[in-house]
C-alpha cells in the first residue's frame, strides 16, 4: 500500500511540474507575458522616438497612449486579408507564422526573472544566432514568394543585409563566452552573477558592435535597407496584410525584446542587479528598457544607408574591430591569469 | 520583354508610390541594384488649366493662376500680373514692388524649407523633416499675417498689391527673420557633418555643367552645377534690380550640392527680406485700373523657388485671354533627370528625383497638335473627361 | 551623430503640435475666412459674381430686393468679392472651421428681411 501511495504522489508530481511548465511557457514568463511585454516596448520606442523629434507620438488609445499598440494589433488583425493571385501560396501564408515563432523561440532561451532560462543547453547561444538566420530567410522567402518587384528587391536586400551583419554579430557573442567558458546564455549570466561584474566591462568593442548589428538585424534606420518605405515601399512586407501583416508586425516587436533581452544578458549581466530585495523582472525590464532608449536614439539620429555602403562598411569596419575585440581579450585573459 | 542575355527588368515608380508627393510615372530599368535606363511618363496632373483661363476674365484668372501650384503660388501669380500690366503699359507703385519681393522671398524660405524636410525624408531621416517642417511654421504664420492665408497667398492684384504692411507687421517679420536666421545657420553647419547624409547625397545625381547648360536645367539645379544663372540678377523684376544679394552657386553638381544650394538661398532670401523691409518706400500699394487689356503677347519671367518661370500671355481686346501658356521649372528640369539617374542604384532615385525639387503640378500642361495640319488646340478638363470616357468605350 | 545635442533638448522641450481639436487654434487677424455679405448694404450690382474665380456667389432675385447665397464648397476664400463690392457689402471673417455634415450646411443664405 505504501508502494502505491507513493506511486500516486509520484505522478501528481510529475503532472504538476508538467504543468507548471507549461504555465510558464504559455503565460510567465513565456508567450503572453512577452507579447505584452513587446507591445509595451513598441509604445516606448514610439513615444520617445517622437518625443526625440519634438512631437508628441500616441498619447490618446488609453492612458498616455499606453494601448496604441494593441489597437494597431487588433485592427491589423481585423482588417481583409488580400492574397495576390500570382503569390507562391504555401509560403506566402506560412512566412508570417515561422517568423513569429522564431523570436518566441529565442526567448525561450534567454533569462527574463532569473539567472536561468526556461531552456537552457550547452551551446543554446550558437542555436540563438542559428534562429535569427532563419529570420533573415524567411524575410527573403517572404518577398521571393510575393512575386512584386518591390517585394522581391526588399528580400534580396534582407538577404544582403545578414550577410552583412552575421558575421561581427556572431563574433562579438564569442567574446562574452570566452570570459564563461561556456556556449550557453544562462551560463554566462550565472558566471556575470557569481563574479559581480557585467561582460561589458571587458568587452566595451563588442558591445558597441553589436548594438550597430543588431539595428540592421532589427531592420531599423540606419539599416531599414529591407523594407526603405521611400524606395521601395515595403520592401519584402509589401503584398502582406492584414492577419499576416498583423503577425509579421508583432514578430518583428518580439524581436526587439529578443536583440534588448540578448544583449542584457550577454553584456549587462542579465536580471541580476546589486539591491538585492528588487526581483529579477525588475532588474531585466530596466536594462531593456535603457537598450530600447538607445536604440530609439539611433534610430533619429541618423539617414538610411544604401545596401552596398552598409556590406562594405561591415566588412572594412566591423568585422575587423570584432576580431581586434577577441584578440585583446584573449591577451588580458592571459595577462591576468599570469 | 525580359533579355536573359541581360538581367534587366523594369521597376514602376509611380504614379503611386511613397517616394512621389505628387503622382507621374516613372518606369526605370535596372539590373540588380543600378538603373540602365528611364521613360519618364508625365501627364498624370493635367487639370486643362490653359484651357481654363481662356474662359475667365483677367480679374479671375488671378487666382486660377496660383493654382497651377501650391507653393510656387506667388511665383506664378507674379508672372501674370507682369504680363497683364506690360500689355496695360501701366508703371506701379514702388512699394508695391517692394511688397511683391518681400512676399515673394518669403514663399522662397517656406519652399526651401519644405525641401530640406523632404529631402531628409527621401533618405530616411525623419528628424530633419520634423525640425524643418517645424520652423516652416514660423514662415506660415508669417504669411497668414501679410496676405491672409498661409499658402495660395493672393497677394498680387493687377497694378499693385492687394494688401498693405504695417509697421506691427514689418516687426513681426524682422523677429521671425532671426529666428530663421539661426535655424538655418545651425542646419547649414550641421548637414555636412552628418555623414549618413553625406554618404547618400556626395556623387549622387551627377550633372555635369556642360550637359545642364545642354538639357536646359534651371534653378537650384543648375546653380549646383557651377552656373550662375538666375533670373532675379539676369532680367531683374519687380525691386530685385535695387536689392543687392549673391547668386549661391556650387561647384559639386550632385545632391549634396543641391541640398547646400537650396540652404544658402534661403540665408540669401532673408538678407534680401531685411534689405526691402529697411527702404520700403511710402506710398500707394496700388493703382486703379480700368477694366480691359489691349491687344497684344507679352512673356514675362520670374525666378520661382524651383527656377526660372515663363509665362505667355497673348490678348485681343476683350476682357478675356485669348491664350496663356505656361512653361514652369520642373518641365526643363526632367530631362536632367534622365542624364542623372542613369548609372545610378534604385536607392538613390528617390533623393535624386527630390533634388530637383519637383513639383508635378507645376509641369503638366498639354497641347494638342495635327502634324500635317499643324493646327494645335486645348481642351478643357471636362473636354478631356468626355474623351476618356469615350476612349474607355464607355 | 551631428544632430544628437538638438535631440537631446527637444527631450526638454514642449511638443510643437497642436492638440486640435483639444487645442483650439487662434486665428491670426486678417486671415481669409468666411465670407459674410451685409444683405442691407447689398444693392443687387452683381459685380461680385462677375470676379468670383470660382462661381461661388449666386444672385436670387434681381436688383436692389436680391437675396444672396454663398457656397462655401466652391468658395477658395480669395477675398476679391470683398475688394469688388462697391458699397462695401462683402467682409471676410476669420473663422476657418465651415465643415458641416449635410449638404444643407454647406450653403448660407443672405436673405433681406422682409418688410410687410
Amino acid at each position: 500500500m505504501v508502494a502505491r501511495r507513493a506511486e500516486e504522489v509520484f505522478l501528481e508530481m510529475a503532472w504538476e511540474v508538467g504543468l507548471l511548465a507549461l504555465l510558464s511557457a504559455l503565460i510567465y514568463p513565456g508567450i503572453i507575458f512577452l507579447v505584452v511585454i513587446a507591445l509595451f516596448y513598441q509604445w516606448v520606442d514610439r513615444r520617445f522616438y517622437a518625443k526625440l523629434q519634438n512631437r508628441y507620438g500616441p498619447i490618446y488609445t488609453g492612458p498616455r497612449g499606453i494601448l496604441q499598440p494593441v489597437a494597431d494589433l487588433i485592427k491589423l488583425l481585423a482588417k481583409e486579408d488580400i492574397e495576390p493571385s500570382a503569390v507562391d501560396k504555401q509560403i506566402f501564408r506560412a512566412v508570417p507564422v515561422l517568423i513569429l515563432t522564431m523570436p518566441l523561440t529565442a526567448l525561450f532561451m534567454i533569462p527574463i526573472t532569473g539567472t536561468w532560462a526556461l531552456a537552457s543547453f550547452e551551446g543554446d547561444l550558437i542555436f540563438i544566432i542559428f534562429l535569427m538566420t532563419l529570420i533573415a530567410i524567411l524575410a527573403f522567402l517572404g518577398g521571393w514568394s510575393s512575386t512584386n518587384i518591390f517585394s522581391t528587391l526588399g528580400g534580396m536586400r534582407a538577404a544582403l543585409q545578414a550577410l552583412g551583419y552575421e558575421v561581427p554579430m556572431a563574433v562579438s557573442f564569442m567574446g562574452p563566452a570566452i570570459l564563461a567558458g561556456s556556449l550557453s546564455v544562462s551560463k554566462i549570466v550565472q558566471w556575470q552573477a557569481s563574479h559581480g561584474l557585467w561582460a561589458i566591462l571587458l568587452n566595451p568593442l563588442g558591445f558597441g558592435i553589436v548594438i550597430v548589428a543588431f539595428l540592421a538585424e532589427l531592420e531599423r534606420i540606419p539599416f531599414d535597407i529591407p523594407e526603405a518605405e521611400t524606395e521601395i515601399v515595403a520592401g519584402w512586407q509589401t503584398e502582406f496584410s492584414g492577419r499576416k501583416l498583423a503577425l509579421i508586425r508583432l514578430a518583428l516587436d518580439l524581436e526587439l525584446v529578443l536583440a534588448s533581452g540578448l544583449v542584457t544578458a550577454l553584456f549587462l549581466g542579465g536580471p541580476t542587479g546589486p539591491i538585492p530585495i528588487i526581483p529579477g523582472i525588475a532588474w531585466f525590464m530596466i536594462k531593456t528598457l535603457v537598450l530600447v532608449l538607445i536604440f530609439s536614439n539611433l534610430r533619429a539620429l541618423f539617414a538610411r544607408f544604401r545596401i552596398d555602403q552598409m556590406v562594405s562598411g561591415s566588412w572594412k569596419y566591423l568585422v575587423p574591430l570584432s576580431i581586434l575585440q577577441i584578440v585583446m581579450l584573449e591577451l588580458l585573459l592571459g595577462w591576468l591569469s599570469f | 520583354m525580359k533579355n536573359l542575355s541581360e538581367n534587366t527588368f523594369s521597376v514602376p515608380f509611380g504614379p503611386q508610390h511613397p517616394a512621389l508627393k505628387e503622382p507621374e510615372n516613372f518606369m526605370f530599368t535596372v539590373d540588380g541594384e543600378r538603373v540602365v535606363d528611364v521613360k519618364i511618363r508625365l501627364g498624370y496632373v493635367h487639370r486643362g488649366g490653359e484651357k481654363a483661363f481662356e474662359a475667365r476674365t483677367y480679374t479671375q484668372g488671378l487666382y486660377l493662376v496660383e493654382r497651377i501650384c501650391g507653393i510656387c503660388a506667388m511665383a506664378h501669380q507674379l508672372c501674370y500680373v507682369n504680363n497683364v500690366e506690360a500689355l496695360i503699359d501701366v508703371e506701379i507703385p514702388r512699394r508695391a514692388d517692394y511688397i511683391r519681393t518681400i512676399i515673394a522671398e518669403l514663399e522662397r524660405i517656406h519652399s526651401h524649407l519644405l525641401w530640406v524636410g523632404v529631402a531628409g525624408h527621401e533618405v530616411g531621416w525623419d528628424t530633419l523633416f520634423m525640425y524643418a517642417w517645424r520652423d516652416r511654421e514660423v514662415v506660415l504664420d508669417l504669411m497668414e499675417l501679410t496676405t491672409g492665408n498661409r499658402v495660395l497667398h493672393a497677394s498680387n492684384t493687377i497694378g499693385g498689391v492687394r494688401r498693405d504692411l504695417t509697421s506691427e507687421m514689418i516687426s513681426r517679420i524682422r523677429k521671425g527673420m532671426k529666428l530663421l536666421k539661426e535655424r538655418t545657420n545651425y542646419y547649414k553647419a550641421m548637414i555636412p557633418k552628418e555623414r549618413t547624409l553625406m554618404k547618400r547625397a556626395v556623387g549622387v545625381g551627377v550633372l555635369k555643367p556642360q550637359d545642364a547648360v545642354a538639357l536646359c536645367a534651371v534653378g537650384p539645379t543648375l546653380r549646383a552645377s557651377g552656373i550662375k544663372r538666375d533670373v532675379r540678377r539676369d532680367d531683374p523684376y519687380s525691386a530685385y534690380d535695387e536689392t543687392p544679394f549673391d547668386v549661391i552657386t556650387y561647384d559639386g553638381c550632385d545632391v549634396a550640392s543641391r541640398v547646400l544650394v537650396r540652404v544658402d538661398e534661403i540665408l540669401e532670401s532673408i538678407k534680401i527680406l531685411n534689405y526691402a523691409l529697411e527702404h520700403l518706400p511710402s506710398g500707394p500699394i496700388a493703382v486703379r485700373l480700368p477694366r480691359g487689356v489691349p491687344a497684344g503677347e507679352n512673356v514675362s519671367m520670374v525666378e520661382a523657388p524651383r527656377g526660372e518661370d515663363i509665362h505667355y500671355l497673348k490678348s485681343n481686346g476683350t476682357d478675356k485671354p485669348e491664350r496663356y501658356k505656361v512653361r514652369a521649372p520642373t518641365l526643363a528640369n526632367w530631362p536632367a533627370v534622365g542624364a542623372m539617374i542613369k548609372g545610378g542604384y534604385i536607392a538613390d532615385i528617390p533623393i535624386v528625383l527630390a533634388a530637383i525639387d519637383p513639383c508635378m503640378s507645376c509641369t503638366d500642361r498639354m497641347t494638342f497638335t495635327e502634324v500635317n495640319s499643324a493646327k494645335s488646340w486645348q481642351w478643357s478638363r471636362d473636354e478631356l473627361r468626355r474623351y476618356s470616357l469615350k476612349w474607355r468605350g464607355k | 551623430m551631428a544632430m544628437q545635442n538638438e535631440l537631446v533638448k527637444s527631450l526638454a522641450k514642449k511638443p510643437a503640435t497642436l492638440l486640435y481639436p483639444f487645442e483650439k487654434y487662434d486665428s491670426i487677424p486678417g486671415s481669409r475666412g468666411k465670407v459674410v455679405i451685409d444683405i442691407t448694404k447689398c444693392i443687387g450690382c452683381g459685380l461680385c459674381i462677375r470676379d468670383c474665380p470660382a462661381f461661388a456667389l449666386e444672385m436670387v432675385g434681381k436688383g436692389p430686393t436680391c437675396d444672396m447665397k454663398w457656397y462655401i464648397t466652391r468658395c477658395v476664400f480669395c477675398g476679391q468679392c470683398v475688394e469688388t463690392c462697391p458699397r462695401s457689402a462683402i467682409i471676410q471673417e476669420t473663422t476657418y472651421d465651415l465643415a458641416g455634415a449635410e449638404k444643407a450646411a454647406l450653403v448660407i443664405e443672405y436673405k433681406r428681411p422682409k418688410s410687410s
